[in-house]
C-alpha cells in the first residue's frame, strides 16, 4: 500500500518525520543510540518521538512474559517503551521513552531482554504464562519453604524486573526549593494556561507547572485553532504574558506528584534531564514544595485502551499518542492504520492521519450507529467506516502487520496494517484530589471517574473536571483561576475567554472485546491480563483493592494510569456490578516517580545533616584528634601519638597523664542555661529533685532532673552567680531537650514565676582542665588579680574572673575526671586562642589533650553516671541518688516517682564489677545471673551498662544495674552474654574505682 | 582588651566576603549582642528605659528596629536581641545591664551567634533552597523578623533593606555547615558558565 502520491513530503534520513509541523526544531539535528545503533533526531523529541521517526516502535520486552512491547503513549502513563538512559554513573533504569527528551549523544537501551531485544531467550517465559498468571508466586513457588530464598525468588528476580541501576555513585546534584504563591496551576494546557492568566492578571502571585518542556498539553497534541489561529500561536501569546509579570513563575518539565496538608504540592523539576549532563554547581532535579493559598487542578486527562488480543503488539498504540506524534514533533507512526474506537474523540485521528498523508485503513467504531461526528469525518476523508465493529485480534510479533475486525454482523475480516490507533475513552487525571483521601465520583454520561470531594482551596479546570472539548476547557480554566483569585480577595476581572470548536465528547463504553484470541492486556507494564482478572474473581479476590494486589496491577511505575479503570470495569461486568458499585483504588503520591537524590536534595553524605564544630576543633585536627560524632557535634574522641597501636593505647595514656599531672578537654557543647529573675531559685527548685535553696553564690551543685513520671531526665551542674542568676549545664544529648522543658515549666505550668531563661550553649568555649598540675597550670592563664589556691578557690566554686590580660572569663571548679579539675569558659571568638594558650602553657607539666575516650573511661573509674545509665528507664535509687532526693520540697517527678514499683528495693541498682579472671575484658550488655542456676530470664539479675579498661587499675571494669546490688558487694555472679558468646565471672563491688575517699577533687 | 594576648578567631573556615552577578554574601562576625528578656511586670518600664536610652520602641511582634547605634530584633514575647558594631571594645550585656538593671535578664550572645549578610536581586531565590518561609516582599518586607531555620540549621532572620539584603543568625558552631549549603545554593542559582 503505497502512500497517497499527493502526501507531504518527508525528512529523507527519518522515513516517518514530517517535512514541516510541529515543534521540533529541524534547523538542528542530532544524533543518538539506541541498542548500540546511531540514529537522528531534532532538539525538541522525546526518545519515543525520535525513535517513531526513524520507524521504530520495539522498545522493549514485557515484565513477566518478555512479549515485545512497543511505544504506546506520548506522555508519563508510558507503560511499555522503559529504557534505560545514559551509561556509567548516571545510567538510569525504567525510563519513559515518552518522557525523556533527546539530546546529542544520547544513549538509550532496552531492557528486560537478553541478549537482544530482537531475539529473547526469556520470551520462553510466555509459552509457561499458565504457571504464571496472577499470585503464581504465592501458590506455585511454595514448597519446600527452604527453596524460596536460595532458587526461587533470585531466579524469578533476573528473569522479571527492569532494568538496571547505576552501581556507583551519583554524580549529580539535585537541591530542593519552596515556593509560596496565592495560586498554584497544575497543568500548562489550555484550560490552564487560562486559568494563569485570570490569576495573573488580578495580580496575585502564581506558580504554573507544566510536565512537558513546552506549555500547550492537548491544543498542540490536536493542533487545534484558538481564536481562528492555531492554537500553537495562542499558546505562545499567553506564555508571554505570563512570562512578563513579576509575580508569575512558569516550571517546565515539572510534574506535581503530591498533595498535602495545608495546601503543600510537591513537584518534580527535570532541570538538566534533557542535557547531556547539568551544568557546573547547577542541580539536575529540583524537587518543589509549593505552598499555595488556592490551586486550580488542570492536569488533564489519559486516553485507556480497548482490550483485546494481542492488544500488546508493537504498533498498537492510543490515539491521542498518534495525534501528539504527528502534531507536536512532526511523526507519522504509522503508514497503514486502524483506528479502532468507542468514541467521537478517538474518530478524529482519522483527519490528522489523513492530513500527513497516512492510509487509514478502516475506522472500526464499536457503536452501531454513527455519531454525527464520525459521520462529517468518514464522508470527508472518504476511508472505510466499519460500525458496530470491534477489533478482536492483532497479529504480527514484534510490529502489528494486521489486525482481525469482527463486523457488526459477526463476520471476521482480516484488515492489513502497520498501526492500530485505539481510543477507549479518557480517564481524568484525578490522582491528586485523592491523596488527601478525597474519593472518586462515577460520571455515566463521560463513563470516566471524575474527582469528588476536592482537598481544600482546590478547584478544577478543563478535561481533568469532565470538560474535553477545547472550549469548555478555556471557559473553564478561566472561571477556576477567576474564582480562586476572588477567593483570595483580589478584584473581580472580566476574562474573555478565546473562540475554540465546542467538540463532541460522546462515548459509548467498551471495555474489553468478548470473545477475543490471543492474550488481551490490561496492564502492560505489570503483564496482567483479563485473564488475570477473572482468576482473581474467581478465588475471591473481588474487592479492588485486593484486585490490585493479587494482580499487582497499577503498582507499577505508571500507577496503572492505562489500566486501573479498564481493570474494575471488566470485574464490574464479571461480577454483574455497576463501576461504582465496584470502587476504585485511591491513588498515593507520587505521580510519577521521583529521584531519591532529589527527595535528599543538598542533605546527602556528609550533609545528610548538619555538623557542629566546637571551639577548639581546628585545633584539634592540627593536633591529629580522632574524631567522633555525637549528636550532630564533631568531638575529639582521642589524639594518638607516634607509637601507639591504637585507641585503647591513646586513652590509656590520656587516663594516665590526667591522673598523674594534667589533662585539656573541649567540654564546650554541654548544654548551658542562662536562668535569671526573682524566682530564679524557686524555679530551679521545682525542676531539680535536690535541694538548691541552699545554693551559695559562688558555688555549684550536681543536681538531677527528672521527667513527670519520675525517671531520670537529664544531670549537670547548678553554678549561682548571684541573688538571682544561676548558670546550669546539661549534658549534650539533651542539650535541646532540657531546655524545651524549662521553656514549657516557665510558660505553661508556673506562668506565675518571674524567670528568665536563656541559652548560652554556644556563647561559651569551655575547657575541662583536670589532673593535679591543673592549678598550676591555669595560675599561666588567669589573671593575676584572681586567686585561684585550693583555699581561695576550693572545690565546687565558681566564679567570673579575667585571662591572658583581661578577656571576660568563667572559672568553675568541677570534677567529672575525680582529679582536681576546673572548666574554665571564654567567649567562643576566644576558644581556639585559649586552647592554644593552655597548650603551650602545659608543656612544662607534661600535659595532654583529651577527648571523649578518656573522659568515659575516667567517670567509669568514678562511677559517675552517664548516658547508658540516664537510659529514660532508670529512677535516682536506681543509680544510687536516691539520698539526693529532696523529702522537704516539691518538684517535677516527684509524686510518681514515689510509686510503690519506682522504689521496689529488687529493682537493679548501681554498682561496680571487675572481673574475677583480671585478663578478662567485660562488655556492656551482659546479663547477671547468680552463681549455680540456670541462665534464663526468670533468672536475669540485671545488666552491664557501661564498660572500660581502667588504667588505673590494670585491668577491665565495669557499671550495671543489679537486683539488690548494694547488699552483694564481695559476690561473684556470671555476666552473661550470649549475643557475643562472653560469660564471664566478676566480683561486684563499689561503684569507684578510683580515689574512694574522693580526696582528689579537693586538691 | 587591646591588651590581651588572645586574638579572636573566625567561626567561618572558608567563607569570605563574595560578589557575584545578582547576589553577594558575607559573614559578619565584629558584633556585640545580648539578649534580654523582660522581668516580670516590668515590660513597660523596659520599654521605656529603652526608648529614654537609645530612642527607638522595642517591636512587640517580629520586626527589627534600628536605634541610635543600636539594632534591635525581636526574639520572642518579651524577649529581644540587640545588636551593635564592636568598637572601641563596646559590651552590650555591660552597657544594657547597666540600663535596664532590675527590668531585664540580660546575657551576651556576642559569641553565641554569627551573622552571614546575603544581599541582592537573587537574594530569594537562593535563601528559597534552604529556608521554608515565604521572603516575598508583601509578606516580608524590610524589617521583618523570623525564627526559622535555612538548610535543616535554626536561624533568626530579618530583612535590611530591599535590595533585598537579608541577614541570618545562627549558632556559632553551624558556621561551616551553613556556608557550605549557602556556596552551594549559591552557585546553582547564578548562570552557570556556558
Amino acid at each position: 500500500m503505497a502512500r497517497p502520491a499527493n502526501s507531504p513530503s518527508r525528512d529523507p534520513l527519518q522515513p516517518q518525520r514530517l517535512s514541516n509541523g510541529g515543534l521540533v526544531d529541524r534547523s538542528r539535528t542530532i544524533e543518538f543510540t539506541f541498542d548500540g545503533r546511531t540514529y537522528k533526531g531534532h532538539p525538541g523529541d522525546t526518545v519515543a518521538s525520535a525513535l517513531l521517526a526513524n520507524g521504530i516502535v520495539l522498545a522493549g520486552r514485557s515484565f513477566k512474559y518478555h512479549r515485545p512491547r512497543g511505544i504506546i503513549s506520548a506522555g508519563s502513563e508510558e507503560p511499555n517503551a522503559l529504557l534505560e538512559l545514559r551509561t556509567g554513573a548516571r545510567r538510569e533504569p525504567n525510563t519513559k521513552a515518552t518522557v525523556a527528551e533527546l539530546f546529542d549523544g544520547l544513549e538509550a537501551t532496552s531492557q528486560n531482554r537478553w541478549p537482544s531485544l530482537d531475539f529473547d531467550v526469556m520470551s520462553v517465559n510466555s509459552l509457561l504464562s499458565p504457571i504464571f498468571v496472577a499470585g503464581f508466586y504465592y501458590k506455585t513457588f511454595m514448597w519446600p519453604a527452604k527453596f524460596w530464598e536460595k532458587l526461587y525468588e533470585p531466579a524469578i528476580r533476573r528473569a522479571a524486573g527492569l532494568g538496571r541501576a547505576a552501581d556507583v555513585a551519583d554524580p549529580d546534584l539535585y537541591e530542593k526549593v519552596t515556593a509560596h504563591t496565592d495560586v498554584l496551576v497544575i497543568g500548562g494546557g489550555p484550560a490552564g494556561l487560562m486559568a494563569a492568566l485570570a490569576a495573573a492578571r488580578s495580580g496575585k502571585r502564581v506558580v504554573i507547572v507544566d510536565e512537558q518542556a513546552a506549555l500547550g498539553g492537548r491544543a498542540i497534541d490536536d493542533a487545534a485553532t484558538i481564536d481562528g489561529r492555531p492554537a500553537r500561536d495562542w499558546v505562545r501569546a499567553a506564555e508571554e504574558e505570563l512570562a512578563a509579570r513579576p509575580d508569575v513563575t512558569i516550571l517546565r518539565r515539572t510534574a506535581v506528584f503530591g498533595t498535602y496538608d495545608g495546601g503543600t504540592y510537591a513537584a518534580i523539576e527535570r532541570v538538566a534531564d534533557h542535557l547531556p549532563q547539568p551544568k557546573d554547581h547547577h542541580p539536575r532535579q529540583r524537587l518543589w514544595r509549593i505552598v499555595a493559598k488556592r490551586a486550580v487542578l488542570a492536569s488533564g486527562a489519559t486516553e485507556r485502551p480497548i482490550v483485546f488480543g494481542d492488544n500488546d503488539r508493537p504498533g498498537v498504540m492510543l490515539a491521542g499518542a498518534v495525534r501528539s506524534y504527528i502534531n507536536r514533533y512532526g511523526v507519522v507512526p504509522g503508514d497503514n492504520v486502524v483506528v479502532f474506537t468507542n468514541n467521537d474523540y478517538g474518530a478524529t485521528t482519522v483527519t490528522d492521519l489523513i492530513r500527513s498523508g497516512a492510509n487509514v485503513v478502516a475506522l472500526v467504531d464499536s457503536r452501531p450507529k454513527p455519531s454525527e461526528t464520525v459521520s462529517r469525518i468518514a464522508s470527508a476523508t472518504g476511508i472505510k467506516l466499519l460500525n458496530g465493529a470491534v477489533v478482536t485480534r492483532a497479529f504480527g510479533k514484534k510490529r502489528v502487520s494486521g489486525v482481525t475486525v469482527r463486523t457488526q454482523t459477526g463476520a471476521e475480516v482480516k484488515l492489513l496494517c502497520d498501526l492500530v490507533a485505539v481510543s477507549g475513552g479518557w480517564n481524568p487525571n484525578i490522582q491528586l484530589t485523592t491523596h488527601l483521601g478525597g474519593k472518586p465520583a462515577w460520571n455515566d454520561r463521560l463513563q470516566c471517574f471524575l474527582p469528588g470531594a476536592l482537598p481544600p482551596s482546590m478547584s478544577l479546570g478543563g478535561s481533568v473536571a469532565g470538560d474535553f472539548s477545547l472550549h469548555k476547557a478555556l471557559s473553564g480554566g478561566a472561571a477556576a483561576g477567576a474564582s480562586a483569585v476572588a477567593l483570595e480577595g483580589a478584584k473581580p476581572i472580566t476574562i474573555v475567554v478565546p473562540q475554540a470548536a465546542d467538540e463532541s465528547d460522546a462515548i459509548t463504553p467498551l471495555w474489553r472485546v468478548e470473545d477475543h484470541a490471543g492474550k488481551a492486556f490490561v496492564d502492560f507494564q505489570n503483564d496482567v491480563s483479563d485473564k488475570d482478572i477473572e482468576l482473581a474473581e474467581r478465588e475471591g479476590f473481588r474487592a479492588v483493592e485486593h484486585l490490585k494486589r493479587y494482580t499487582t496491577l497499577g503498582m507499577a511505575t505508571d500507577q496503572g494510569r492505562t489500566a486501573n479503570v479498564n481493570a474494575l470495569a471488566i470485574m464490574a461486568e464479571i461480577t454483574s456490578r455497576t463501576i461504582p458499585q465496584t470502587g476504585i483504588t485511591i491513588a498515593r503520591p507520587p505521580y510519577v516517580p521521583v529521584a531519591l537524590g532529589a527527595l535528599a536534595g543538598h542533605h546527602r553524605g556528609k550533609s545528610f545533616k548538619p555538623t557542629r564544630l566546637p571551639p577548639s576543633y581546628k585545633w584539634a585536627k592540627e593536633q591529629g584528634g580522632v574524631c567522633v560524632e555525637t549528636g550532630l557535634w564533631l568531638r575529639p574522641s582521642y589524639f594518638p601519638r607516634k607509637g601507639e597501636k591504637d585507641w585503647l593505647d591513646t586513652a590509656k595514656r590520656e587516663v594516665n597523664t590526667v591522673r598523674s599531672a594534667v589533662g585539656i578537654c573541649d567540654v564546650s557543647t554541654l548544654g548551658k542555661v542562662d536562668v535569671q529573675g526573682t524566682d530564679a531559685g524557686i524555679f530551679l527548685d521545682r525542676i531539680y529533685m535536690n535541694n538548691l535553696k541552699s545554693l551559695p553564690i559562688g558555688k555549684a551543685r550536681y543536681g538531677g532532673m527528672l521527667r513527670e513520671d519520675g525517671v531520670l531526665f537529664d544531670d549537670g551542674t547548678i553554678a549561682r552567680f548571684g541573688d538571682h542568676h544561676y548558670f546550669i549545664t546539661t549534658t549534650t544529648a539533651n542539650a535541646v531537650r532540657a531546655l524545651q522543658h524549662m521553656e514549657y515549666c516557665s510558660q505553661w505550668l508556673w506562668p506565675e514565676l518571674d524567670v528568665q531563661i536563656i541559652s548560652a550553649t554556644e556563647q561559651w568555649a569551655q575547657y575541662a582542665v583536670a589532673g593535679p598540675k591543673s592549678r598550676e597550670l591555669l595560675q599561666k592563664i588567669v589573671d593575676p588579680a584572681f586567686d585561684i589556691s585550693d583555699a581561695g578557690f576550693p572545690y565546687l566554686q565558681v566564679g567570673e574572673i579575667t585571662v591572658c590580660g583581661g578577656i571576660k572569663a568563667r572559672l568553675f571548679r568541677l570534677s567529672f575526671s575525680g582529679e582536681r579539675a576546673y572548666e574554665i569558659g571564654v567567649p567562643a571568638r576566644y576558644g581556639d586562642a585559649l586552647m592554644r594558650k593552655l597548650w603551650e602553657a602545659g608543656r612544662e607539666f607534661g600535659a595532654c589533650a583529651y577527648g571523649t575516650e578518656a573522659l568515659g573511661v575516667m567517670r567509669i573509674e568514678k562511677g559517675h553516671i552517664s548516658g547508658p545509665e540516664l537510659n529514660g528507664n532508670t529512677t535516682p535509687h536506681d543509680v544510687g541518688l536516691g539520698g539526693m532526693v529532696s523529702k522537704t520540697k516539691d518538684f517535677i517527678g516527684r509524686v510518681l516517682g514515689a510509686r510503690p514499683g519506682m522504689l521496689d528495693p529488687n529493682r537493679p541498682s548501681l554498682v561496680g564489677f571487675r572481673p574475677v579472671d583480671r585478663s578478662a575484658r567485660l562488655r556492656s550488655g551482659a546479663h547477671f545471673i547468680a552463681q549455680g542456676v540456670e541462665a534464663t530470664a526468670e533468672n536475669d539479675d540485671g545488666y552491664m551498662t557501661s564498660v572500660a579498661y581502667s588504667p588505673s587499675n590494670g585491668h577491665w571494669i565495669g557499671l550495671g544495674f543489679l537486683k539488690h546490688g548494694p547488699s552483694r558487694i564481695g559476690e561473684i555472679v556470671r555476666a552473661y552474654d550470649p549475643v557475643r558468646g562472653g560469660d564471664t565471672l566478676v566480683e561486684v563491688v563499689k561503684p569507684v574505682f578510683v580515689d574512694q575517699e574522693g580526696v582528689r577533687v579537693r586538691g | 582588651m587591646a591588651d590581651s594576648t588572645l586574638q579572636p578567631t573566625s567561626a567561618f573556615s572558608h567563607l569570605e566576603p563574595t560578589s557575584l552577578p545578582g547576589i553577594a554574601i558575607e559573614p559578619r562576625e565584629n558584633f556585640t549582642m545580648a539578649s534580654f528578656a523582660a522581668g516580670k511586670g516590668r515590660l513597660e518600664a523596659l520599654a521605656a528605659a529603652i526608648r529614654e536610652a537609645y530612642g527607638v520602641e522595642l517591636p512587640r511582634r517580629p520586626q527589627r528596629v534600628v536605634g541610635n547605634g543600636i539594632v534591635f530584633v525581636w526574639l520572642g514575647p518579651d524577649q529581644w536581641l540587640a545588636i551593635a558594631e564592636r568598637t572601641n571594645n563596646r559590651d552590650l550585656e555591660v552597657e544594657l545591664k547597666q540600663r535596664v538593671a532590675g527590668l531585664a535578664s540580660v546575657v551576651d550572645q556576642s559569641d553565641g551567634r554569627v551573622i552571614v549578610r546575603v544581599s541582592g536581586p537573587l537574594a530569594r531565590e537562593v535563601l528559597a533552597k534552604g529556608v521554608p518561609i515565604d521572603l516575598h516582599a508583601d509578606t516580608f518586607g524590610v524589617n521583618a523578623v523570623a525564627i526559622t531555620h535555612a538548610s535543616h540549621i535554626g536561624v533568626i532572620m530579618w530583612q535590611v533593606d530591599a535590595a533585598p539584603t537579608f541577614e541570618l543568625a545562627m549558632f556559632r558552631s553551624y558556621a561551616d555547615s551553613f556556608a557550605h549549603w549557602l556556596l552551594e545554593a549559591v552557585a546553582s542559582t547564578v548562570p552557570a558558565a556556558a
